[in-house]
């Protein structure tokens, strides 16, 4: 009787003692709210006119031992008053191999291009460039695996390969729908000044230039307004994409201050059996952010596509120009309310329009360290 | 043309040996997350070559896992950071992106500071509501004149237990450094008592292991929560505050931004002391010892009439 006692007041006491301790097996909770109101609807936008929940993510994440961490990001949205939950993060990743190697393996968003493989709660602007939005479904995730390298120089010089399902980009049979290639060098000017530039390769074997056509899609983004697809609307055979940034804060003191340039340029082509030479799809934008106190940033960012739409045998051309000027103001590291004013002209779009849009952002729970 | 062709031999030879020797004259990198850790591993290895991530203008909080950092983080033997969630904000990015099998949560290559100190104000229950406040308590631990030789120990150690071919050297630096340390205590604790009993507004809780063991009060802060930028009605709070009117100082560290504390360093004519919140490459601050004994000169040229009451 005492025995038992004994262990039961032990064993609450093991239990007390380490409850601090406990916690720490339990994942990283943290949760995303992005919400806005846009006050008219724009092309290629995937943001509904009115108010509307953005991007609201719930993840979850943890060392799962020491060779290996997990994640899962779920991402909830609604279209039309139809709520989907999508999986946009399920992978498990390597925490160090031999030879700088790193291998991710599950769902996650692809490494092609400066923006694709971030968050889109850190972007800074309300939507990604039209560029983005056109060719990548705004961030392109999908299933496979990914395997980089650090190489042993003395500046930073990464290279690293993809391979996906596919499905999430556009539909096809294959078992490994597409596949990228992507290198990044950076480094530092100065204390001051740091920079990344990288270039990316995504080949998609899934638009097959001899599929039989789908058949006559006239006006499918006009009628719908806006785009419900999370694959990209606008695809190629091959992507090309270019990025570069370069970020400046006094004394490399980015608390205070810092300014970000960012810039990226997109190519796609062999569109699919009916494209000639001349049929391709191009992007790019030039964005410049400017946080000049710890709590307030300004950024302008202009962007271009000019995009071939198919019509069974033949293309149609359509362009759009996009003007974002953004105010944000962020309370502390984890909430940020941004205003943003959206300038559109464009050619074959119906629905391209100027815009104010109001957006919130905050993350609760746990903050993942950002990346650069 | 010719007379050059005579040297190729010696000058491949020269590059050769160039290589080889490479390795051996800087092949322990130390990866220091802020500047004060670099400078105390550096008295222990003064041959290792160092990266260090942050400096004395920077706020360590919010420093970017950028791609230079990312390749040093690959090149390292060990990092040395301080831990307690002070690098929360991008030392779990650059260890995942350079993906550094020596240097993950767990390994000896992965040093915190924090690990070997007993950190003062750790808090049971955190939420945001109350800012950037760490669990594990105040971070800013490398001003604890009493809490260093604890944390130089277990480095000191450590760098032996990595490198036992120069472990002996290690430990004779460590010795050498903690007399040097130890006789420096006791000038400080010496000229604590003139300097007991004051107070000092502050912005943010980076002196504070000092302020503490000086006997100096600092429990004004210009910041309204840990980590938020002071802010206008804050200050307006603060000036209310009849405690203000015994704070000798106003004192911030070089990262900070000064209008804040001139705002008020103007409405209460009080001066205001700007100082590194660590080491400095200047020669007078570039070590632990050397910035404290500063920080306390200045602290007594801005405290003036006790300094001299007290002779």
């Amino acid at each position: 009787m005492l025995n038992r006692i004994v262990s039961f007041t032990a064993l609450s006491l093991a239990l007390l003692t380490s409850g601090a301790g406990a916690n720490k097996l339990n994942p990283d909770v943290s949760l995303t709210l992005d919400g806005h109101y846009k006050q008219n609807d724009t092309a290629l936008s995937h943001r509904e006119q009115g108010f509307g929940l953005g991007h609201t993510e719930l993840s979850l994440s943890s060392p799962i031992d020491d060779l290996f961490s997990g994640r899962l990001t779920t991402v909830f949205e609604e279209h039309d008053g139809e709520s989907e939950v999508l999986i946009e993060e399920a992978y498990l990743q390597t925490n160090g191999l031999p030879l700088g190697l790193n291998v991710r393996a599950g769902r996650f968003l692809s490494q092609v291009g400066y923006l694709n493989g971030r968050h889109m709660h850190e972007d800074d602007f309300v939507e990604r460039p039209a560029a983005y939005r056109a060719l990548l479904g705004s961030h392109y995730y999908d299933t496979g695996l990914r395997i980089n390298a650090l190489l042993p120089t003395p500046f930073y010089w990464q290279i690293g390969a993809e391979a996906f399902n596919g499905n999430q980009l556009s539909e096809g049979a294959e078992d490994i729908g597409v596949y990228t290639l992507n290198t990044r060098v950076g480094g530092d000017f100065s204390a001051a000044q740091s920079w990344q530039a990288g270039l990316s390769y995504l080949h998609n074997r899934q638009i097959s230039v001899d599929e039989e056509d789908h058949g006559h899609d006239h006006n499918l983004d006009d009628e719908h307004g806006h785009d419900h697809g999370h694959g990209a609307s606008y695809t190629g055979k091959n992507l090309y994409i270019a990025d570069a940034v370069w970020k400046w804060s006094p004394n490399g003191n980015t608390r205070e201050q810092q300014f970000t340039l960012s810039a990226e340029y997109l190519y796609a082509d062999d569109l699919n059996k009916f494209a000639t030479s001349d049929d391709y799809h191009e992007g790019w934008y030039v964005s410049g952010v400017h946080q000049f106190t710890p709590q307030w940033s300004a950024g302008i960012r202009y962007g271009e596509v000019d995009l071939r739409e198919a019509h069974g045998d033949h293309f149609h051309s359509q362009r759009l120009k996009e003007t974002d000027v953004m105010l944000a103001w962020s309370r502390s590291h984890f909430s940020t309310l941004r205003l943003q004013y959206t300038h559109q002209s464009a050619t074959g779009f119906s629905n391209a329009d100027n815009t104010v849009a109001l957006q919130y952002v905050v993350s609760l729970g746990a903050h993942g360290a950002h990346g650069y | 043309m010719g007379t050059d062709m005579r040297y190729l031999p010696l000058f491949i030879a020269a590059v050769l040996t160039g290589l080889v020797s490479l390795p051996a004259r800087a092949d322990f990198h130390v990866f220091a997350c802020e500047p004060e850790w670099a400078a105390l591993a550096r008295t222990f290895m003064p041959d290792a070559h160092f990266t260090t991530a942050t400096s004395y203008l920077q706020d360590p909080h919010y420093i970017e896992a950028r791609p230079s950092l990312i390749a040093a983080m690959s090149r390292a033997d060990i990092a040395v950071c301080t831990g307690a969630s002070l690098e929360a904000g991008w030392l779990p990015a650059l260890l995942q992106r350079a993906g550094n099998t020596d240097i993950q949560p767990g390994q000896p290559g992965l040093f915190f500071a924090s690990d070997h100190a007993q950190l003062f104000a750790p808090h049971d229950h955190v939420d945001r509501s109350m800012g950037d406040v760490h669990p594990e308590g105040n971070p800013h631990v490398h001003l604890s004149p009493d809490q260093l030789p604890n944390i130089a120990k277990a480095l000191a150690e450590r760098l032996g237990a990595m490198r036992p071919d120069n472990s002996a050297d290690i430990f004779a630096r460590y010795i050498k450094w903690r007399v040097n340390w130890n006789f420096h205590r006791a000038n400080w604790q010496e000229r604590a008592k003139a300097l007991q009993g004051r107070s000092l507004v502050i912005q943010h809780t980076g002196f504070s292991y000092l302020l503490r063991w000086l006997g100096i009060g600092a429990t004004m802060d210009l910041e309204p929560k840990p980590g938020l930028p002071p802010s206008a009605s804050h200050l307006n709070q603060l000036l209310a505050d009849p405690r203000l009117e015994d704070a000798a100082a106003i004192l911030i560290a070089s990262h900070q931004n000064q209008k804040p504390a001139q705002w008020l360093s103007a409405q209460i004519r009080k001066p205001i002391l700007v100082l590194p919140g660590t080491v400095t490459d200047d020669s007078k601050t570039d070590t632990l010892a050397e910035l404290i004994s500063e920080i306390i000169n200045r602290l007594e040229s801005a405290m003036p009439e006790v300094a001299n009451g007290s002779l």
